[in-house]
């Protein structure tokens, strides 16, 4: 039992990265029905920005909060801008046109984002400072949980919240699931379709390096090829929620997390991955549209 | 000079030709209804003036401005405002997010959008009652309602309405049509597709009968309710033995 | 300017030599070709060329297998690398363990790798092409992990020393014999690819890519298409599997990741997705471009994406896309066949539905006679969120008339259609044909219980051409094997001919041969909707629903439509019609039924239709409402 509660709380902490890559993937999925397989590499490029302005920049010796803050939010704008730049010059020209084409260019951007940070940083791996949280943690009756699993599973859930404030509480966030439905009832209320996608685009990619950053200050060491791993776990977090769906990616997030920690735990690293396909397959065959998917309506 | 004004109006789907050259015009607290078959380029003739598609010629001008491609989203800010066939409601949301997205253009201005909103309550209670409820779960004459309902809410100038009757009861249709008037008697332009053609002629000023890309008739909606020709083209031998 | 008028002219040249080359069949343009490149590469001499051009052609190999996947039948897939895996996998380690000869291990690996296809696609067939890339991704990445912790076939390490190929006391040991042994296998891959492509399997994976729906409820069994379609991915992927296991001579896992996969499919798509010279260009150019760009050492995957992201921006269809095959309409058909081809027809037509009638008579279930009940629906209720679309229905349609179905839009008659012909399954009611229920039945089975059926909006299968759609029409009358269309044998052959024959026939039937070699979109909406009618009568079947067939046509198109709705009834054919022109109606019906909000409010012959008060008042509005509405107007 003790065990078990040791996994559920690593697989919730863990859970909490790819829920926030998963929303990314599922709100941009959810308005173009494209799967952009450069989220995860956005969370790596996050994750470097962020390690750039903590070590070579000095900000680790900033009081924590400032050090802290500064560490998101500026790899969040910055990747909102790369983002942003990537929907321009590599989507837009293709969007409404071939959806095989497009997502070509989505692989060959993921393959861009990880040179260039290869060419800049280099191959090597590099580290977070160690003790920028304390290292320490409490219990809760027999389970050690450190200070950096909660405020790293706090931060994900506020960013989580604000999202679905955003999504539910204002009328671009309504306009954005009116999107997901149809797009030229959209377009006949006077919404801007192509600004709300750069909206949107904008959002996946701040939870991408939101989420990165905290992989950097949760494993300390990061590398140039871990934004893939991350996306294939969390694009699977948002197909087995119902692609589309936010409550789904955010469920399929933790769930991915759990049953990736649980297996490691119970049964061996080596077939993580196995277990979680296994997983995501039999939902889909037993409910094609995942978790929280709702049916999409046919055209007659 | 008229409210809108299109001229020789050219679209094309492919290597279809769907309307070949089609002229009209709205007036401020008039109706025009365009009659016709299915097929004949009715949805076709209000989605070129809507920006949703692009004419091959001809040109579109709305308040002396041509709006030949211009975005749909800009021509709905120009005060243009369509109800698309089958009402296209956003199912997913409740009706007042509905009606909170028909006012888009306005949203910063969270006053304007309540009043409209209350002004299309009082229009349709029943929308009211049903604030809170997913636009889906509503029944046909709700959803109708709710689309013109959407379409008010930015105040447009020219209204433009794609078989409002479509799956309503006679009754309904009809309480919806009269609605259409009072929004026209208000001083809106109203274009009106319908395949109901007695009962829009009954509420329209003027008419036209489309088929397969071509006005074949136009004129006062009272004499052309009256033309043989209307029915010989648009309502088929029905009416002629409906009345014989 | 001048470029461009260069441009012209290269173009016109390369279009002429391109005629002149289609005179030859396709299988001596490949292997002429391929013997050439062959040629020139050992001429060459040198090693490390041939060592890329035999990489070339593997993943050539590759490409055509997952051509077959997602250029022709339009399904996503991220894993192809497994099945590449377990090609490698069972040769070498048939080779390594049984000692095996190298040749005798290829049927056992596409055989393997079939069976793995089938594996795969059963369970994912109903998923939608996004939730499919996440499937065969999930695929690819179990397959390897899977051979990563399976001791038997070495772990983490793979497979060592397997030997190199023989035949007949030859070894082939070195690059050039490879290279020739990869240019054979090369073109066997090609020449399968192109027969598929080109026999009725082709054509329905075509029309299912196009539409699926429709494709279905012409009778193309979607479903087990798909399935096909990874089989026959699998199997390909096995063969180059087993070529590139004996060639490197150590297999491990690490060969086979998503990043394969994805090379893979960027061969498919950068080349022209189901364009087949295409895959041999995006092989190139995926295998030689990194070996060109070697010298810029660690640039050198920057460059190669820089380049894959611009060459998909200037050319979202391919480098090489697939041309339409310029359709030959009836090649090799007598010009002399009878002119009267209606008489053609209805004989065919009646040996056609003889046959079905024995066949069905044998299983126990004999076809009603003339004038009975073909058609039985029973308190029909059908609805969508939140709105009945049909409420307690019964109607029944008699065999050998012509039944209308009217009613204002909205009124639920496509409904009723969709509900017949299996597209949507009704909530409640029984719908019964020729005394046996169809309810629950997919589209394609009850299409070749005999039930056809047009569109209210049209749906063609717009890039084909007209005889083609057509042709996929009578996908459910013919049998041809998957093997002897990829052989392309004599009996495929005969049957193919046979298939164009009818296509023409029908055509004629609706006077629509003159355009039979046009891409359907090309044509009008009347001439598109006569299509639709052919279409469905190829299928011969005895009961047709014609959804609006005068939608969008002109007085005189409408007028031959009444002529063509008859002598479909003369073939003996039963039909029922929805459509809004009252005049049409009138004439061609023996009985009208009259639907409004779901319901039916009214049935009967023509002459008590047009007197029932209850229809005029729900088709055409009350008297008094017209005053009512008139008021309002002089408010």
């Amino acid at each position: 039992m003790h065990a078990f509660l040791e996994y559920t709380v690593t697989g919730l902490t863990v859970g909490s990265f790819y829920a926030l890559v998963a929303l990314g993937y599922t709100i941009v999925y959810g308005i173009i029905r494209l799967i952009n397989f450069a989220q995860g590499d956005l969370s790596m490029v996050g994750a470097f920005l962020g390690w750039t302005l903590l070590v070579p920049l000095g900000f680790e010796h900033l009081p924590i909060y400032l050090a802290v803050v500064a560490a998101f939010l500026i790899p969040m704008l910055g990747t909102a801008v790369i983002n942003l730049g990537i929907l321009q010059f590599a989507y837009k020209p293709l969007l409404r046109r071939s959806l095989l084409a497009i997502l070509i260019t989505a692989l060959g951007m993921s393959l861009l984002l990880q040179n260039t940070v290869l060419l800049v940083y280099g191959p090597s791996i590099d580290a977070y400072p160690p003790n920028l949280v304390p290292a320490t943690g409490f219990y809760v009756g027999p389970v050690h949980v450190t200070y950096v699993q909660t405020a790293l599973v706090a931060v994900s859930l506020l960013l989580m919240g604000g999202l679905v404030l955003f999504v539910q509480g204002t009328t671009i966030g309504t306009a954005m699931r009116a999107l997901a439905q149809d797009h030229d009832a959209a377009r006949l209320m006077g919404i801007d379709v192509d600004a709300i996608i750069r909206v949107a685009f904008v959002l996946g990619a701040m939870l991408a390096a939101a989420s990165g950053v905290m992989l950097g200050i949760y494993y300390i060491q990061i590398q140039f090829t871990f934004g893939f791993l991350l996306g294939l776990r969390a694009f699977t977090a948002a197909v087995l929620g119902g692609i589309g769906n936010i409550p789904g990616a955010m469920a399929g997030g933790f769930l991915i997390g759990l049953l990736e920690a649980y297996t490691t735990g119970y049964v061996s690293g080596k077939w993580e991955d196995v277990v979680v396909f296994a997983v995501l397959i039999g939902v889909l065959v037993v409910k094609p549209t995942g978790l929280f998917g709702e049916r999409v309506a046919e055209r007659m | 000079m008229a409210l809108l004004e299109v001229r020789d109006l050219h679209v094309f789907y492919g290597n279809i030709e769907a309307l070949k050259g089609i002229s009209l015009d709205a007036e401020p607290g008039q109706i025009m209804a365009i009659l016709g078959g299915n097929g004949a380029g009715k949805s076709t003739t209000l989605r070129a003036i809507s920006g949703l598609l692009r004419p091959r010629s001809g040109s579109i001008t709305f308040g002396g401005r041509s709006i030949v491609g211009l975005e749909a989203h800009v021509i709905v800010g120009m005060g243009l405002s369509q109800v698309p066939e089958g009402r296209r409601i956003f199912n997913v949301l409740t009706v007042e997010e509905n009606l909170n997205l028909g006012g888009y253009m306005v949203r910063a201005h969270r006053e304007l959008v309540r009043t409209r909103k209350a002004s299309v309550y009082r229009l349709f209670p029943r929308l009211a009652e049903r604030h809170a409820q997913l636009a889906g779960t509503l029944s046909g004459g709700e959803q109708q309602m709710l689309a013109i309902g959407r379409a008010l809410m930015s105040e447009p100038k020219l209204l433009m309405l794609d078989e409002p009757s479509l799956g309503l009861s006679p009754i309904l249709s009809r309480s919806v049509l009269k609605t259409v008037r009072q929004v026209a008697n208000q001083g809106t332009a109203v274009l009106l597709v319908e395949q109901n053609a007695r009962q829009a002629l009954a509420i329209a000023d003027h008419a036209c009968v489309i088929e397969t890309g071509t006005i074949v008739l136009e004129g006062d909606a009272a004499t052309l309710a009256k033309d043989e020709r209307v029915q010989k083209a648009y309502l088929g031998g029905f009416e002629a033995m409906a009345s014989g | 300017m001048i470029g461009l008028l260069a441009d012209r002219r290269i173009g016109r040249a390369l279009a002429s030599s391109r005629e002149q080359l289609t005179r030859f069949p396709f299988w001596v343009r490949v292997i002429v070709f391929l013997a050439i490149v062959g040629g020139v590469v050992l001429l060459n001499g040198d090693n490390y060329v041939t060592a890329v051009a035999v990489s070339v052609a593997t993943y050539a190999m590759l490409g055509l297998g997952l051509n077959i996947v997602v250029g022709f039948a339009g399904l996503l897939d991220l894993g192809y690398a497994a099945f590449f895996a377990i090609g490698a996998y069972t040769s070498a380690l048939l080779m390594t363990q049984a000692h095996w000869n190298f040749f005798a291990t290829l049927p056992l690996a596409v055989l393997f790798t079939g069976t793995a296809g089938a594996i795969l696609g059963y369970p994912t067939l109903r998923l939608r092409s996004d939730y499919l890339a996440i499937v065969t991704l999930g695929f690819g990445e179990m397959t390897r992990i899977a051979i990563t912790n399976w001791d038997y076939a070495g772990g983490p390490n793979g497979v060592w020393n397997i030997p190199w190929p023989s035949a007949f006391g030859y070894e082939f040991n070195t690059q050039a014999a490879f290279l020739v042994v990869s240019l054979c296998l090369l073109a066997i891959a090609m020449i399968f690819a192109q027969n598929l492509d080109h026999s009725r399997l082709g054509r329905g994976w075509v029309a299912m890519r196009e539409d699926e729906f429709a494709a279905e409820a012409v009778g193309v069994p979607t479903l087990r298409l798909k399935l096909l379609a990874y089989v026959m991915g699998g199997m390909w992927a096995g063969l180059a599997g087993a070529f590139f296991a004996t060639r490197i001579g150590t297999i491990d896992p690490t060969s086979f990741t998503f990043q394969l996969s994805v090379l893979v499919l960027i061969v498919v798509v950068l080349g022209g997705t189901g364009s087949l010279p295409g895959v041999l260009l995006g092989a190139l150019v995926v295998v030689a471009l990194p070996e060109v760009l070697r010298q810029f050492a660690t640039y050198r995957i920057l460059i190669f994406a820089i380049l894959l992201i611009g060459m998909m921006l200037l050319r979202p269809q391919g480098l090489w896309p697939r041309v339409r095959r310029k359709p030959k309409p009836f090649y090799g058909l007598r010009d002399d066949e009878a002119r009267d081809v209606s008489e053609e027809i209805l004989r065919e037509h009646q040996l056609q539905v003889a046959a079905r009638g024995r066949h069905l008579a044998k299983a126990g279930h004999p076809e009603v006679g003339q004038g009975e009940v073909l058609l039985k629906v029973r308190n029909l209720a059908q609805q969508f969120g939140g709105l009945r679309a049909v409420e307690d229905l019964s109607f029944e349609v008699l065999r050998g008339e012509i039944f209308s179905i009217i009613g204002p839009n909205g009124a639920g008659k496509t409904t009723v259609f969709n509900c017949i012909t299996g597209v949507k399954k009704p909530r409640q009611g029984s719908i019964e044909f020729n005394g046996r229920s169809v309810v629950g039945l997919r589209p394609h089975v009850i299409v070749s219980r005999g039930i056809g059926r047009t569109f209210q909006g049209i749906r063609l299968f717009k890039l084909m051409a007209v005889f083609e759609n057509v042709m996929a029409g009578l996908y459910p009358r013919h049998r041809a094997m998957t093997w002897q269309a990829m052989l392309h044998t004599p009996g495929e052959r005969r049957e193919e001919v046979q298939t164009l024959q009818e296509s023409r026939r029908w055509l004629s039937f609706v006077g629509l041969e003159h355009a039979a070699g046009r891409l359907a979109s090309e044509l009008s909406y009347a001439d598109q909707r006569r299509v639709e009618i052919a279409r469905a009568l190829a299928s011969h079947p005895q009961l047709v629903l014609f959804d609006e067939p005068a939608a969008g046509m002109n007085p005189p198109e409408k007028a031959a439509l009444v002529g063509t709705i008859r002598k479909i009834r003369d073939l003996g054919i039963t039909v029922v019609l929805i459509d809004h022109d009252m005049s049409l109606v009138m004439r061609v019906s023996d009985r009208i039924a009259v639907l409004d909000q779901g319901r039916l409010i009214a049935m009967g012959k023509p002459d008590d239709i047009q007197q029932d008060p209850r229809v005029i008042a729900a088709y055409l509005g009350r008297e008094e409402d017209e005053l009512d509405l008139a008021e309002a107007r002089g408010a």
